[in-house]
This record gives C-alpha cells, structure tokens and sequence, in this order.
C-alpha cells in the first residue's frame, strides 16, 4: 500500500471517530427529574402541572412552575426567562437544565405545542358556525 | 366541483409526467430527436395542468372555499390579498406545488438551452424527481393504500368520522382557522419562494451529472451545469439569507440562525453545491476532478432530497420549531430520498472504474489541490451539519430516544473547518491565478499577512477580545478578507471580469468576522445593579434559598412608566406606554421605549410589538407572541423584545376572570366583598403625570394658589392641586382642586385635607402629602372600584455588534457568485450560437 494511501485512511478514521465520540456526547437521552441527577444539561420531557399554578415573579425575574415528568413526578422548575409564549398551549414541555435539590433549573424550554394539524377538533367547526 | 377538477388535474398531470419520462427514457437511450419530442409535449402537457391546477387553488383560497380542508386550514376572511397568495404555499401540499411549477419553469429553460447527448437524459431526471413530487400531491387510495394528501381534499374527506359532518355533510364552516400569525409577514411573502427555486435549481446539477454518467460524456456537462449549479447558488443564498433576516426581526429567539434542522435543510445543499462549483470550475481549467464534480452535483441534491425527508416526514418531531407535520407522506418520501440516492450513487460506482483519473498527482502547491481541499472541506462541513440533523436517527447509535446535539457540537466543529477554509482560499486563489513554488508563493504573501496581522492586532485590542482561539479565528477571517481583496484588486487592474471568485471570497471572510463579534460578543442591556448581580453570578458568589450556586444571569429590564433607568452607563431608557392598534393585527400593542444616550448623542425610540396569536387563543387563553425591534447600526444593532407588561398581564387576568364567572356565579359575592378594601387608595404624582384607574384617568395639571380665605389661622403652608378626573367612556373632565395645608396651634403642627367630591362618580378626593423634593404630591382618593396597578413593560434588551458585517458578507457573495454566473452563462450561450 502506498503511504499516502495510509495516512489518508487513518485521517478518516480518525476524524470520524472523533467526530462521533463529540457528537455522541452532545446528544443525550430524553430522561426524568430522578433520572437528571448531576448532569447540568438533562432533557426532561412532561407536562405542567395546572393546579400547582405557573407565576412570573417580577422581583426575581424568573419563571416558576410545576412539572410532571413521565413518572409522574411533580417538582418545581426555576426558569430565569419571561414566560414562553405558547406555554399554555403545549401538550407536551421539554425542560433543559439541571436538578439542584429539590428545583430544577431550566435555561431552556422547548414547548411541543399540537400541531394545527393535528389540532382540528370539531369545538373549532361548531364555534366557526356561532361566529 | 373545482375541488374535483383540481384532483383530476393533478392526476394527469402525474400521468402525463410519467408519459414524458418514458419517452424521454426511450429518446435518451436510443439518441432519437422524434420521441424526444413528443417527450417535450408531455412535459408542456403536465406543465399546463399543473399551472391550470395551481391557479383553481390560488382561485379556491381567494374565494374563501372552507369546505376545502386547505383553504380552511391556512387562510381565514381577515387576511388580506397578499396573505391569501401566500398561503397558496403556506401549507406542506402548496409548497410542494410552488416547488414542482418552478422545476417544470426550469424544464423549459433545459429544453432550450440543452445540447446533445445530455438534453434528454437530463430532461428524463428531472421529470423523475417531479414524478416523486407530484405523487405526493395525488390523493389516490389504491385498495386503502394512500398515495399523496391532495390540496383539494374536503374537511369531510379529512375527518371522515368527524360527529358534526355525519350529522350534516354539507357542513361548510364560515370561517378558516386562519394563516399562523408568524407567517403574517411580508418575507413570508418572498423568503418560501426563493427557496423553491433554489431546491428546484439544484435539481439541475444532479441530471447533468446522472446524464454524463449515462451517456459516458464525463466532461463537457460542466459547461451547461456550471451557471444553473451557481444559479441555484445564489437563489439558496438569498434564501438563506431571508430567512436568516425574518428570524432576527421577527422572532424572540435573539439570532439570524439557531442550527435548526429546517435551517440546515437549505445550507448543506448550499455548502455541497458549492463544493461541486469548486470542482466544475477546477475541472473545465485543468480537466480533473471528473469525478468529485460528478460525486459533488449528486449529494448536493440528495442532500436536498434528505433534508426535506428530515423536515416532512414528522421524524424530527420536537427538535425544530419549523413545524411541518407528517401528512401521512413517510413512505412516500422515503421512497424518493432512496431512489434519487440509489440511483445517484448506484450508477457513479458503475461507472467508477472508467471515470478518469489524474494521470499525476497533483503538487500540494498547485491550485487544483487547493481547490479541491476547498470542496473537501466544504463537504466536510456539510457532512458533520447533516449528522448534527439527522441527531433523531443516528444518535440511536448511542442512546435510546435521543435529544439533538447541543448548539456547541455545530460550533466546535464548524469553526476550525471555517478557519481551515478562509486560509484556503487566499493560497488558493494566489495560486489559480499565478503558477508559485513555495518561495515565490511566500513572498507574494508577504504583504497580506502584515495588514492582516495589523487589523486582527487593532480589532484585538479595540474589541477587547481575551479568548486566544477568537484571536486565532479573527486571523483566519481578516486574512481571507485582505488576501483575496489584493488579488480581486490586482485583477480588476487586468480583467474586471474575472473577479467573481475572488470577491466571493472576501464576502466569505467577512461572514466569518461578521459571525464571531455579532453571536460571542452579543451583550445583554442591563442597568447597574443587574450587572453587578450578573458578575457575582459569574464568579459563583450568588447562592440561593436551598444554598445552591446561581448561574442563570439576570437578562430582563423591569421599566416602570415614566421612570428612566440608566442602562449599560450609556443609555437612559424610559418607558413612555404603549399604543393599541387594530389596523395590522387586531389586539397589537406598540410599546414606546425611549433611549437616550447620555453622552449626548441623538435620542430615540425603540418599538417593539406585542400581539395575541388570534389562531390559538381561545376565550379562556390568550397566546401572546411578541415582534422584537431592531436597530440597525453600523458598528452594532440594538435588539429588544417585549417579555411581559401590565397589559398583557391585565388582559390575561380579564379572560381568566370571564371564565371563572361562567364557570361559576356564586364566586361573585366574596370577589365583590374583597374590592372593598381596595376603596382607599393613594397616588404619588408629579405635576402633568396621570393614573389610569379603572374607569377613570386621575391628572395632577399643577399646583394652584389658594385664597387665604379659606385656609385656617396660623397657616405656615397652604396649595390646592388642580386634579382633573377624566372618564373617557362619557366624555368627561371633572376639574377638582383639593387643598393641602400646614397650620400651627398650641405650638402643634396640623395637616389639614378636606376631601374634593366628584359627586357624578361617588368619589372623594384628599391632598395628602407634599414632597418638595421630589416636586409630587399624594392624593388619595375613596371610592374607586379597581385598584390601580401601575404601569410596566419587562423587556430583554441586546446589543449585537457587526451585524452589519455579516450581511455584507453575505452581499458580497451573491455578488460575487452572481458576477461568476454571468461570465459562466456568457461563455455557455457563445457556444449555443456556434
């Protein structure tokens, strides 16, 4: 085999694998409150929970609300942004932050709102008529 | 009945472009001119209904035909003229409609401008790919097997077990649901139909290079796919550049680009289409790289082709904030990504072996293998984009129900190949225009490092830049600036003509410095004390109730109406209310923030909009989404969007009450024992301020003298206020002037009050305080029902410096590329005429 042959592969190879060993440390998997546990970048996907309430404080500027994860679980979350838009609108939530204690801290939320396709229930027909 | 017709029309239109194909297959492969022909008036056939097709729909939408679920879904009666066109591709089918039209428009031009042996073998794949569009569009069901989500199905064809429509067939619904309110905008009117073009475009390409591969002609297809693969170049560019811009004015996620998966849909083409021209123009110079423009030409549309598999078929879910919904069309793109890549890729290995090579390798100091190291590292780029994206598929290798990379998995890797690439091109372009050893090549650099060295050492030092990688990166962008503009100079003394390259690339380097100061140097607006906070956030100083580190900084400005705050020690900011306007979009506020910078420069104002999202609010929501403001600068913009206001919150409150009271009456008695106590309440104001309470609007005009008259023995201090209440809903202006006054007895000091009546509303009004100092005074006023709340806006405030830049850099790529396509088209059409 020529040389440069050789070194050719082992860039690629090389490259590749570095590649992949980054990019398989930036995903994570979608987890639970419980399942966070130190990692300062856990995905937790769930939903608000209604009766806890949600509130924009304007002293501390940050965003507190319930969520319960796919366990069920309840906790608080700490989001240091106004309110999402359409957050009550989301039938599902995913959270990106970290567990401290009992809190979660989210420096980002993704709000996964009923897509309007999906959303055409007959409550809209029946009110286009009374309209 | 149109509804019918337009499905008909689809329908022949997919025949007959499978009519075409067959044909042009037969013309192609035996080099026959007459059924070449007849291909070309199947195509012209499809063509027409398809145009016949587009306009019934165009006609439905304008007509407000709500019994088609496409109308329904996308418009509604209050959109205006240019809205209902553009939700002619505001949906998935439309847009594939929009998509098609423009590739058969481009048929027209190949059909042209083609020569033999590539005219029908290029016409036979691009009618392949529109055979796969169309199909998405048909509506068949073949014994239950569903091909296409046709435009013109009914809302009771799409929700066949719907109650209401079992109950009532003809059901037809007054009005639609309407265009989502982010699209109500006028780049939703130009940035989707750019984009098709550039997707139909790069389309052209891929057929040349699947026709040489066919007719065994592997070199001079480059000449005729040169100008469309620059052309589709510049039409993604401009796109990208459109959205980019729409999402920077528009949206609150505070950038022009987010490395969304539908984002990157449209920039790895363009990174892969670039690479091909890199090659192509390699290979018409110097006759190698026959196979890299081959190999280039096809990924840069199966790159379209997967990307729009990732963003349509619903596989990315909830990773991107585009949403296109899965039509039920999984199967049927997947197909097409499958056969446009097998295809592809299938017959470039067949004719791998008799492809031609290098007969030597080429020196590293020679432009062809600095092109080509170029259109590697492009792909390179393009590749690692692509596997960021595809994150829901391949991050399965790793972890169950994988999350999408992290935003720095895009930037680590993107940054040092964009550096690689900015030093590329000045020793590229050094050596495709001048034959250099490595000595002479040195010597001719000399003079572009020194400048660069100069402005990265200045740009260091004034932008304060401490980070030894951004040094490095600003080296690499400066350097890719100044080396290439010394030879587009040195050309434009020789041949104006040629200098598309090289301007091009001085517009790339300029992206790459308009890149790193305007996204690492962005820098929130905030006032002292927040930035204090922020910095003992940054060195872990703040610790909250449980004893936890805090470290998410503070980004948000509370403004209090009428009350300037200094932000940043530079500017004053005030908030100066809000106006209401129905004209754009009903319920918008416009909220007036006034900055004035203290070191006197000229004073201005910031607007930024709030409106509910009429589409999604119900009775019992309000959705609220927000417009930012941008200021454009020279050296940086001012970004600042609305997070919240007295308002919004007073409306939200409004709503939530009118669904309580529905839900239950009784609640109304303890809520009116409770506004009882607020029936005192107190204002601080100073002279010309005004309260808007409730119903009411309170205005402290000044202080009037009194007559002594009045006024008790031994008065040390005596001032009426002149108060007028105003009641806007009748009109009216009641003039009040309550009396304050100081009077001594027994060596005791009193205040003495009397209340003002405004009898017509039951209220009561008493000057209670006076502040010299502050120059206000106190009413306190008895009898108002609502509780006055003051008046605020909650804003996130950004300077981003060199914006500017990046758009400039932009230009001047499709500058540059637009002066490459002319020379490229200007050599093609010499030889059409021979």
């Amino acid at each position: 085999m020529k040389p440069k042959l050789i070194i050719g592969i082992v860039a690629i190879v090389g490259f590749t694998s570095l590649l992949m060993y980054n990019f398989g440390e930036s995903i994570s998997t979608y987890t639970t409150f419980e399942g966070a546990g130190e990692r300062s970048t856990a995905h937790i996907p769930g939903t608000w929970d209604e009766d806890k309430g949600a509130e924009f404080s304007l002293e501390t500027k940050r965003f507190t609300f319930y969520m319960k994860d796919e366990d069920g679980v309840s906790k608080k979350v700490v989001y240091s942004k106004p309110k999402p838009n359409n957050f009550e609108q989301a039938d599902q939530l995913v959270v990106i932050g970290e567990m401290r204690g009992d809190t979660f801290y989210a420096n980002e939320m993704l709000m996964k709102c009923p897509s309007k396709y999906n959303d055409a229930d007959p409550g809209q027909f029946t009110d286009a008529v009374q309209g | 009945m149109l509804g019918i017709l337009g499905k008909l029309l689809l329908s022949a239109s997919f025949i007959t472009s499978i009519g075409a194909m067959v044909f042009y297959y037969i013309s192609a492969n035996k080099d026959q001119e007459r059924t070449l022909r007849i291909g070309n008036w199947f195509f012209t056939a499809k063509t027409t209904f398809l145009v016949i097709a587009s306009g019934i729909l165009i006609y439905l939408i304008f007509q407000h035909q709500f019994q088609y679920y496409y109308v329904f879904n996308y418009t509604s009666l209050d959109l205006t003229p240019r809205y209902l066109f553009s939700a002619f591709y505001g949906g998935q089918e439309g847009s594939f409609m929009l998509w098609i039209l423009f590739s058969a428009f481009f048929g027209f031009g190949l059909m042209k401008w083609t020569r033999a042996p590539y005219k029908a073998p290029v016409l036979f794949f691009l009618t392949l790919t529109q055979v796969f569009l169309l199909s998405m569009l048909l509506g068949w069901d073949i014994f239950g097997l569903k091909l296409g989500a046709s435009p013109f199905r009914t809302i009771a064809e799409e929700m066949p077990n719907a109650p209401f429509l079992q109950a009532n067939p003809d059901f037809v619904p007054n009005d639609g649901s309407g265009l989502n309110d982010l699209l109500k905008s006028p780049w939703m009117m130009i940035h989707p139909p750019v984009l098709f073009i550039g997707f139909a475009m790069m389309t052209i390409p891929y057929c040349f290079a699947m026709a040489a591969l066919w007719k065994q002609q592997y070199h001079k297809w480059i000449g005729p796919a040169l100008p469309w693969t620059l052309s589709a170049n510049v039409a993604l560019l401009t796109a990208i550049f459109l959205g980019g811009y729409w999402a920077y004015v528009t949206l609150s996620f505070g950038g022009y680009w987010a490395w969304d998966p539908v984002e990157n849909a449209s920039l790895v083409p363009w990174l892969i289409g670039t690479a091909g021209i890199h090659t192509m123009i390699i290979q018409r110079k110097s006759a190698i790289a026959q196979k890299s423009s081959i190999l280039f030409a096809i990924l840069a549309y199966v790159a379209v082709v997967y990307e729009t598999f990732l963003t349509r078929s619903g596989i990315l879910g909830s990773s991107s904030v585009h949403s296109f919904v899965d039509l039920g069309l999984y199967n049927q793109l997947l197909a097409f990504m499958l056969v446009v890549t097998l295809v592809g890729l299938g017959l470039f290995f067949w004719r791998y072996k008799e492809l031609p090579s290098p007969e030597k390798e080429s020196s590293i100091l020679s432009r062809e293998f600095m092109t080509v190291t170029g259109a590697m590292m492009l792909l390179i780029l393009g590749l690692v984009i692509i596997l960021g994206t595809s994150s829901p598929i391949i991050g399965r290798l790793f972890v169950e129900n994988p999350t999408p990379p992290e935003i720095s998995f895009y930037n680590t890797w993107s940054m040092p190949i964009a550096m690689i690439m900015a030093l590329l091109t000045v020793v590229g372009q050094y050596l495709f225009w001048n034959k250099h050893d490595g000595e002479s090549l040195a010597s001719a650099l000399i003079n572009p490092l020194i400048a660069t060295s100069v402005v990265t050492i200045i740009s260091v030092i004034m932008g304060d830049v401490r980070n030894l990688y951004y040094m490095v990166y600003l080296f690499c962008g400066f350097f890719a600036v100044i080396g290439n503009a010394w030879i587009m100079i040195k050309l434009t003394l020789k041949n104006p003509k040629v200098i598309g390259g090289s301007l091009t690339h001085v517009g790339f380097g300029l992206l790459l410095v308009g890149i790193l100061a305007s996204s690492a140097y962005n820098e929130h607006l905030v006032d002292q004390k927040t930035s204090n906070y922020n910095a003992a956030v940054e060195r872990g100083e703040v610790l909250d109730e449980q004893g936890f580190k805090v470290t998410q900084k503070e980004e948000m400005l509370l403004l209090n109406l009428n009350e300037p705050i200094l932000i940043d020690n530079r500017y004053m900011v005030t908030y100066e209310g809000y106006e209401l306007d129905n004209t754009v979009r009903r319920g918008q506020q416009t909220y007036k923030i006034l900055f004035e910078p203290i070191d006197g420069g000229k004073p201005f104002y910031m607007n930024p909009e709030v409106y509910p999202m009429l589409t999604s609010s119900t009775q019992e929501n309000i959705q609220w989404s927000v417009d930012p403001d941008v200021r454009t600068g020279l050296m940086s913009d001012i970004y600042l969007y609305v997070g919240g206001s007295s308002y919004v919150e007073q409306q939200n409150e409004f709503v939530r009450e009118n669904a309580e009271m529905m839900q239950n009456v009784a609640s109304q008695d303890t809520m009116a024992t409770e506004n009882d106590s607020l029936n005192v309440q107190s204002f601080k104001m100073n002279p010309g301020q005004s309260v808007d309470v409730g119903n009411f609007t309170i205005r402290f005009v000044n202080y009037v003298q009194t007559d002594s008259t009045e006024l008790p023995p031994n008065t040390t201090i005596g001032v009426r206020a002149e108060v007028e209440l105003i009641h806007p809903a009748s009109n009216r202006v009641i003039t009040l002037d309550p009396l304050f006054a100081v009077y001594s007895q027994d060596g005791q000091s009193y205040i003495y009050s009397p209340p003002a009546f405004a009898s017509e509303f039951d209220l009561e009004f008493q000057f209670t305080e006076i502040n010299p100092q502050e120059n206000s005074i106190e009413l306190t006023v008895t009898g108002l029902e609502e509780e006055y709340e003051p008046e605020w806006v909650l804003v996130v405030a950004d300077e981003k410096p060199f914006i500017s830049v990046v758009w400039t850099g932009t230009f001047i790529l499709m500058i540059g590329f637009s002066l490459s396509i002319f020379r490229h088209w200007g050599r093609e059409k010499q030889k059409n005429s021979d």
